[in-house]
């Protein structure tokens, strides 16, 4: 990746509807490293879609999505995955594997994608849980947390091992108020060592404290992804 | 004036429908027949192509399997947690039924094979018939039904589900490959399971119809002779295809389960999946046995 490329680009990106349901328009979208883009979406799965799009899981009709500098639709699997995992993501829905215990589960990318030592990535892991209000690491299945409790554990999940995108689909109606600014603060650190955000958001008030660090805004309607002014 | 363009000549000619009805002439006998038979041939060859769909896919994803555990770096640390995990599983959870079917097995085809051979004046050939019928073509089908009841079904459960629930996505979302993580393991996981248990499985069932026909009379030997002549009536070859067989019950057991797992479609449910992947399991079970018998 060459200094002041775009960190996210999606050019005149056209995705198949078979595959996503999303309408095959033209979606452009320009994320800078550091820069935090606030996606206004209703619709969960639409969002959830968006962002399959965004981490090159969906084949392009037309157009080309480029993740730090490589385009999703020239690479093999190997370095599929491997790009993938420089994205930390937050997922709504059907993220969590009842196999492991969650703390396994938030440390498998990590565990799954570095060398790192593994009491280094638990020490991480746990640093990060104590932020969002653990007191360790949640170690039972996550079938048996809360929702507020999973909301946590996937806020710990995107934000440990240092990604360099963030992909956050919107948690706010599980996620404790006290954990709100927690997360804030864990965003803007991880903005200000170079890492860009793609923050999808249901209402104004999910963001409306982060309204003023927020570059880029836009909507995703049914009809396509429109700029929105940034107040 | 109407707005009715005139019909050019040639459209006003009597036209022939061909898929009409049967005609007298050969080829609308042939369109007539093939009308008929067409739905019978369209589903015949609907089965014929899933069948081989899924031998393809066998194939495919074994070659696969084997090629990735070839790679250091295909054996990351969730994968090998998983490995040891579903091998745990796969030993923990057959272990028991193991030994006891190997002791029914042995009760009935050791004291009933010592029993008869002796009857028949045949005693000496008692090591020999135990290891050609019990520890070469019996064992490995037990072994396989029992690692398909008890781990198999379990995989292909586990794995159809979280691939109908979004799990399988997920996880390629977070760049985690799927065949790495669950199906090379797994398999890996009931290869190693296969021989464990085939091997656990063979030694109870000589030793419980030893103790069965000592018992009785049926054999009057010491277990140090019992088991030295059926080691004695072993050639070369049992020596490498019994292994064998154990290894590859597993591995494609294991590897079945997976792959009818992770291709389960969005119109599957419990109901469907279970039924087809035992199926299926069986089937590789078998076709792992009868290609042995026939080569030798």
């Amino acid at each position: 990746m060459t200094a002041n490329a775009p960190l996210l680009e999606l050019r005149d990106a056209v995705p198949s509807f078979e595959e996503s349901g999303l309408m095959p328009a033209p979606y452009n979208l320009r994320i800078m490293p550091g820069e935090c883009a606030v996606i206004d979406c209703r619709d969960f799965e639409r969002a959830a879609m968006f962002a399959d799009l965004c981490s090159g899981m969906i084949s392009l009709t037309q157009g080309s999505i480029k993740f730090m500098g490589l385009d999703w639709s020239t690479l093999r699997d190997r370095q599929l995955n491997a790009l993938r995992g420089r994205i930390g993501r937050i997922s709504r829905s059907s993220s969590w594997l009842n196999l492991f215990g969650t703390h396994l589960n938030i440390m498998l990318p990590h565990l799954y994608h570095t060398t790192d030592p593994f009491d280094r990535v638990v020490l991480s892991a746990t640093e990060l849980g104590h932020r969002f209000g653990f007191p360790g690491l949640p170690t039972s299945t996550p079938d048996r947390l809360s929702g507020a409790d999973l909301a946590r554990a996937a806020c710990v999940r995107a934000f440990v091992g240092r990604p360099d995108l963030l992909v956050l689909e919107d948690i706010s109606d599980t996620l404790p108020e006290e954990n709100i600014l927690p997360f804030l603060e864990m965003m803007t650190a991880a903005r200000d060592r170079g890492c860009g955000v793609l923050w999808f958001v249901r209402s104004a008030a999910a963001w409306h404290e982060y309204r003023k660090a927020v570059n880029i805004h836009m909507r995703l309607l049914d009809e396509g992804l429109f700029p929105m002014r940034v107040v | 004036m109407t707005d009715t363009p005139p019909l050019a000549p040639d459209h006003t000619a009597p036209q022939t429908n061909p898929f009409s009805g049967p005609q007298p002439d050969d080829a609308g006998r042939f369109v007539h027949l093939l009308r008929r038979f067409a739905p019978w041939l369209a589903a015949i060859g609907r089965l014929t192509r899933h069948q081989i769909r899924f031998t393809l896919l066998v194939i495919g994803a074994g070659w696969g399997t084997i090629r990735e555990s070839l790679r250091p770096n295909s054996w990351r640390r969730p994968v090998i947690y998983e490995f040891r995990a579903s091998l745990r599983q796969v030993v923990s959870g057959g272990f028991l039924s193991i030994v006891v079917t190997a002791t029914l097995t042995g009760l009935m085809v050791v004291s009933q094979a010592a029993y008869w051979l002796g009857f028949a004046g045949m005693a000496q050939m008692t090591g020999s018939i135990l290891v050609s019928v019990l520890v070469r073509e019996i064992s490995p089908i037990l072994v396989g039904i029992i690692l398909m009841g008890r781990s198999g079904m379990l995989s292909l459960t586990e794995i159809g589900m979280m691939v109908l629930g979004g799990e399988v996505r997920a996880l390629q979302a977070r760049g985690i490959d799927p065949f790495l993580a669950l199906v090379m393991p797994r398999t890996f996981a009931f290869t190693l399971g296969g021989f464990t248990l085939g091997m656990i499985f063979a030694v109870v069932s000589l030793l419980m119809g030893f103790v069965i026909a000592h018992s009785t009379g049926a054999i009057t030997t010491s277990v140090w002779t019992f088991f030295f002549n059926v080691l004695a009536a072993m050639t070369t070859w049992d020596y490498l295809i019994i292994p064998l067989k154990f290894v590859l019950v597993g591995f494609f057991v294991g590897l079945g389960s997976c792959i009818s797992g992770l291709t389960v479609s969005s119109n599957d449910t419990m109901a469907t999946i279970m039924p087809r992947g035992f199926a299926r399991g069986i089937m590789l079970v078998l076709v792992v046995n009868v290609l042995f018998m026939l080569d030798f």
